[in-house]
């Protein structure tokens, strides 16, 4: 059996989700699919809000630069125009289409302040924001019954042929049936690969498998050594904790009761940006001024009771429920974790890849909007108006294509290679590899950087991507077997690790979330440019693209 | 103890045997009910889905009657009069709209409601103000040995739990710690905490009825020689509509079903008869036979 | 660290009988179910199935029955399970056909949430504002600022009686769901959405409040449907069967202060209906139970006090009718 549609989305988030409306509104005939149910996607999982310039005495010029600058001057300019211009449009249309925002007294939308933000422009729903959007979206691709959803199914390879995108192969997760999807346009919106960290926030999910298969079929993955580690997650299980909380006035604290953030960022103090604030707090810890459990404190408790409860709900709950904590008394324990990845399948301001009829959008695609570091609550919105384009413009390179197949020939090429490794009887499992990897990114490629580590991760990643060769799956069975999809997504996974750290290698400077111990500056004159990985046999091809400047020259980086 | 005795329309009409019951196990536990001739019906549910601020202040009243009287506690022998009081008490703390229209009319015919008054079933006086089922132990005349009795706990005794604040909403325990200590067998099985179908007997039967089946084929299956419940809402589907509800899961069913203080009251040593137990639609008479044969000491 | 035993139910696929496996994890007592069971998966077996992806009780993939209750397992910690139970009992969700071990199938449940058009129904004489998000007052955005916290798990899906024994039911999440746009003060469909319940799911509630219990973000499903009911009272009046049984019985309170039994039976059933219920009148009777009329409690006037009083419309419920919606004008 096979599929075809004019243009095929993989991942239901935020980005894919709103990819296939505009490309149904089109005229597309659009197939999304997905490896979990389109409600599940970890866009649900974002908390503190939106961006957009819709308040009094803000403009999106005011946006643009805060997004620059908090970019540490990596991001594209043109594109940063864009994603600040279509903000207000944007909110106001995922308000139409039900999103249940906080309102201010005066019955328009409520806006909190957030981090690097120069204005209160962070439009919120309490604090479980990407969950209101993301059930607001579905609710609206509901109506638009042509588009058909395949639910659970992973994208395992693109199909390329005569330079162009023919579809993809992908597996069903209730039968374990491999099956062609042909596609005159694909658009990867599959999120992140946080879990190439095994301290990360993001969803267990979050393995960027559309990167990995972009990658593979010659897309370029750009910018992938910059990490964000968000300032405040739990111990432990690295849970988030919403930047809203500094925004609605929560102040992080040291075990000496200082308000540290007074020393590292004057002027905006907690609410600096993601970068400096989570470099604050390991610099706390590593001289001694963190608590016995190696955290520092975000106190909420001046806030008051009501406050807390009802703007901050879930964040009471996931304190109350899995440390025990009570925000309302007591100080939660927080340190950074890795959050977002600001690298991912390069894209031009229309969400174009470099390989025709492929266009990506979301976490999973590097546009850039973010640079070296992404400003908060600018991520839901990345992911709205640039799955807004890239629908549009895959629906219009679709129009403009002849056909697209996918040959069984194709389908049993890379169902012989999923079924080699399935079949094999004896290996390494999949649990030991991952957990090697993750600790060795963990450990060795975090907010603070060396050399000597980074070279150390490189050549285990690469160890780590020989011994895959051997995986071993267990499990035989055909229904729902996670064993052989965590295979796989560990393969995925090393894939995208791989490129961070050779790009993080190869980054002889220190620029928003990337700081090298060796190179403490910023270098404008050797790498204002965003770092492009290609595959080889011998690993990750690095080259380098100009960065797009237009109104901001880079100047020193303050906060 | 003193308590306001609230015994509910069933106990006073249909099912006057758990009124009889009640008043005969209240005797023993030294437990004195002060009858209140105009406490009015709870609302039981009902009355809450027309209008909820006239279903608060109706037990508004209810509880300002005991307050005034100066009682402390009103006795409940209805998993349903019990949620409907609680509830009011709690919607009069929380609410201030409410509370303020109730307030204004309770003024009005004489009233001036407090909040002193805390609505309890026996099963909760018994574990909150006697001191647990272990206090029973002494009162126990006849040990129900080798009966084996299912529970039925009934659904507004327990949840919600952040308002009843009783026992484990979904996995309670002190109906079967009192089972043991009148020396039968608890019975576990998961119907216990779930609902008897009461709520729509008016309006869809056959799911009502289906439902109770399924509660009283698993007690069954389980080995239970009878089924027990603190609610005579839980009795009358349990019970009176047993028949139907065997022909609805399709299996012939003859589960006695006691009331709650019935259940004590036999332990306690008094006669079936007494306890009402032959107003009953399910068969009990098994249940007493097989009891008789347990010796009652002088 | 203590030892906990667990007992997993395992099932090759739909129609299969499923057997206990059971499994001993070290953990601490405050380690989620889900961190349990991933342990159980890469350290002992990996072929248990499971749905879980987010771990902090947001995605709604790991809804299944602990110990019988059903529950999002990974913010549900194993200790007070294992205390209470001694051992930690792990099932699929209930009243759902399973796919394979703890996944079910979970078509009949958002074929419900489906039913109740979740999506908003806009008039087309009165568009919302053009390039301008829609006002909406606090007090509007207060009744429903809670609804979003739906993470559409299924927990309340899998705990509720009422879905188990009667297929037309929408259920817990799917009248929650509708709760949350007939009070959206966009929406134009108020009275059509009142009107595609008010005969066929709404009354069907058992007002057991599992899924409130079950619900593992306090959405309070069965609260939400009592809401609904109010508001179909109000907006539709009483034509059929439950909301008929509601108004009846609270006019049989007024008129002595206490349930005249044989009156709601015939009011409600009206004459055929009690006419079935003949047979059963004789049954009872026959067992010394009577249901002649309890005479009026003492102070019967001031009941109808209350009642004379408590009539206003906002009286009828706290959340009030939503503004600009109903009798009153709009919201067609």
């Amino acid at each position: 059996m096979s599929y075809s549609h004019d243009v095929l989305v993989v991942g239901a988030g935020l980005a894919g989700q709103r990819a296939a409306l505009e490309a149904f509104r089109a005229g597309a005939n659009v197939g999304v699919i997905s490896k979990l149910h389109p409600l599940r996607s970890h866009s649900v999982a974002a908390q503190g809000g939106i961006n957009a310039a819709l308040g009094p005495g803000d403009s999106p010029e005011g946006h643009i630069y805060d997004t620059v600058k908090g970019s540490d001057y990596l991001a594209d300019q043109d594109a940063a125009k864009i994603l600040c211009t279509e903000a207000g449009p944007c909110v106001i249309e995922m308000e139409h289409f039900g999103t249940i925002f906080n309102r201010a007294p005066d019955g328009s939308l409520d806006r909190r302040a957030f981090g690097g933000a120069s204005k209160s422009r962070t439009i919120y729903s309490a604090d479980r924001t990407g969950l209101a959007l993301l059930q607001a979206l579905y609710e609206e691709l509901g109506r638009e019954r042509a588009i058909t959803v395949y639910e659970e199914w992973d994208a395992l390879e693109l199909v390329m042929k005569d330079g162009r995108v023919h579809g993809l192969v992908g597996l069903h997760r209730k039968t374990s049936k491999i099956e062609g999807f042909s596609a005159k346009a694909v658009v990867i919106a599959t999120g992140p690969a946080g879990r190439i960290y095994g301290k990360t926030t993001n969803s267990h999910s979050s393995t960027g498998d559309g990167n990995a298969i972009a990658y593979r079929a010659g897309a370029y993955l750009k910018d992938m050594e910059f990490v964000q580690f968000h300032p405040t997650a739990l111990p432990h299980t690295s849970i988030l904790i919403t930047e809203g909380a500094r925004g609605e006035g929560g102040m992080l604290k040291n075990s000496k009761g200082e308000r540290f953030m007074e020393r590292y960022a004057p002027n905006f103090k907690d609410l600096a940006s993601r970068d400096v604030v989570s470099r604050a707090i390991v610099t706390e810890v590593r001289e001694g001024r963190g608590f016995p459990d190696g955290t520092v404190h975000l106190e909420l408790m001046h806030l008051g009771r009501e406050k807390i409860e009802s703007k901050l709900q879930e964040i009471v709950e996931i304190t109350r429920k899995f440390i025990g904590i009570d925000p309302v008394t007591q100080g939660i324990p927080v340190f950074p974790a890795q959050h977002y990845m600001m690298g991912g399948v390069h894209t031009d301001p229309k969400g174009a890849t470099n390989l025709p009829g492929l266009y990506a959008a979301g976490e999973a695609a590097c546009v850039s909007v973010h640079g070296a570091n992404r400003l908060g609550a600018n991520s839901l919105l990345d992911t709205l108006v640039f799955g807004k384009i890239s629908g549009a413009e895959a629906a219009a390179w679709a129009k403009k294509t002849s056909s697209a197949t996918v040959t069984q020939g194709e389908v049993d090429a890379v169902t012989t290679r999923i079924h080699t490794m399935w079949e094999r009887k004896e290996g390494e499992t999949v649990v030991k590899l991952r957990n090697e990897m993750q600790n060795a990114m963990d450990e060795k490629v975090g907010v603070y950087r060396r050399p000597d580590e980074l070279l150390a991760a490189l050549a285990k990643i690469s160890e780590l991507k020989d011994r895959y060769r051997n995986v071993y799956v267990s499990d035989k069975s055909t229904t729902f077997n996670l064993n052989l999809i965590e295979a796989i997504e560990l393969g995925n996974m090393l894939d995208q690790a791989e490129v961070l750290v050779a790009g993080a290698v190869a980054r002889t400077e220190s620029r928003g979330a990337h700081v090298r111990m060796d190179f403490p500056n910023r270098d404008d004159a050797q790498w204002l440019k965003h770092t492009m990985a290609l595959p080889s046999k011998e690993g990750p091809v690095l080259t380098y693209l100009p960065v797009t400047i237009t109104d901001y020259q880079p100047k020193a980086r303050s906060y | 103890m003193k308590v306001a005795y609230y015994p509910g329309c069933v106990a006073q009409e249909s099912g006057k045997e758990l009124d009889i019951a009640t008043r005969a196990v209240a005797k023993i536990l030294g437990i004195e009910l002060v009858d209140f001739p105009n406490f009015s019906c709870c609302g039981s549910g009902f009355i809450d889905e027309a209008n909820q601020t006239l279903n608060v202040a109706l037990n508004g009243r209810n509880l300002a009657i005991a307050e005034k009287a100066s009682m402390d506690v009103v006795m409940t022998v209805c998993s349903t009069c019990q949620g409907m009081l609680a509830h009011a008490k709690h919607t009069l703390a929380k609410d201030p709209v409410v509370r303020k229209r109730s307030d204004e009319t309770l003024t009005k015919i004489g009233y001036r409601y407090q909040g002193t008054a805390t609505p309890k079933h026996l099963m909760q006086i018994i574990v909150e103000n006697l001191g647990g089922a272990e206090k029973l132990r002494p009162y126990v005349k006849r040990p129900l040995t080798g009966v084996k009795v299912a529970a039925f706990y009934g659904c507004h005794i327990l949840r919600p739990h952040d308002i009843m604040e009783f026992d484990d909403p979904e996995d309670p325990h002190y109906f079967e710690d009192i089972i043991r200590v009148i020396g039968a067998e608890p019975v576990y099985y998961r119907g216990r905490v779930m609902c008897c179908g009461f709520p729509i007997q008016f309006v869809k039967p056959a799911t009502a009825e289906r439902i109770a089946g399924k509660q009283i084929q698993e007690a069954k299956r389980h080995g239970a020689d009878t089924m027990a419940t603190p609610c005579p809402l839980c009795h009358i589907s349990l019970d009176n509509y047993q028949k139907e509800a065997g022909r609805a899961v399709g299996e012939e069913l003859d589960m006695p079903v006691l009331h709650f203080p019935q259940l004590l009251g036999l332990a306690f040593g008094l006669d079936p008869k007494d306890l009402g137990l032959p107003r009953h639609l399910a068969d009990t008479t098994g249940l007493v036979e097989k009891l008789s044969r347990v010796a009652v000491p002088a | 660290m203590v030892a906990i035993p667990f007992e997993v139910s395992r099932s090759a696929g739909p129609g299969q009988k499923p057997r206990f496996d059971k499994f001993t994890v070290n953990v601490s007592e405050e380690t989620p179910i889900l961190t349990a069971l991933l342990q159980i998966r890469s350290e002992l077996d990996p072929s248990l199935g499971l749905r879980y992806s987010c771990r902090q009780a947001i995605c709604g993939s790991c809804a299944m029955r602990v110990n019988g209750k059903s529950r999002l397992v990974c913010s549900t910690p194993v200790g007070p399970e294992f205390r209470a139970h001694g051992k930690v009992v792990i099932e699929p969700m209930a009243n759902q056909p399973v796919v394979k071990d703890l996944i079910t199938d979970m078509t009949p449940f958002w074929d419900r949430y489906r039913r109740v058009h979740p999506h908003l129904i806009l008039d087309p004489a009165h568009p919302l504002p053009k390039d301008k998000e829609s006002s909406m007052t606090p007090e509007q955005f207060d009744q429903f600022k809670e609804t979003p916290r739906c993470i559409a798990c299924g927990a309340c899906y899998s705990a509720c009686p009422a879905l188990g024994s009667d297929d037309e039911f929408l259920g817990p999440m799917a009248l929650a769901k509708m709760y949350r746009f007939v009070v959206d003060p966009r929406d134009s469909a108020y009275r059509q959405r009142l009107a595609t319940i008010q005969n066929q799911s709404l009354w069907l509630c058992l007002r057991c409040n599992m899924c409130v219990e079950a619900c593992p973000k306090d959405v309070r499903p069965a609260e939400r449907i009592v809401d609904l009911k109010r508001l179909a009272i109000q907006e539709l009046g009483a034509p059929e069967q439950g909301s008929r049984h509601a108004e009846k019985f609270m006019t049989n309170i007024e008129d002595g202060g206490v349930l005249n039994e044989m009156k709601l039976a015939r009011e409600t059933l009206g004459i055929f209906g009690t006419l079935k219920q003949i047979p059963k009148g004789i049954q009872m009777m026959r067992h010394g139970r009577s249901l002649k009329k309890h005479p009026p409690i003492q102070g019967v006037q001031e009941v109808k006090v209350i009642y004379s009083e408590l009539n206003k419309p906002e009286d009828l419920m706290h959340r009030p009718r939503p503004a600009g919606k109903g009798v009153k004008g709009g919201g067609q």
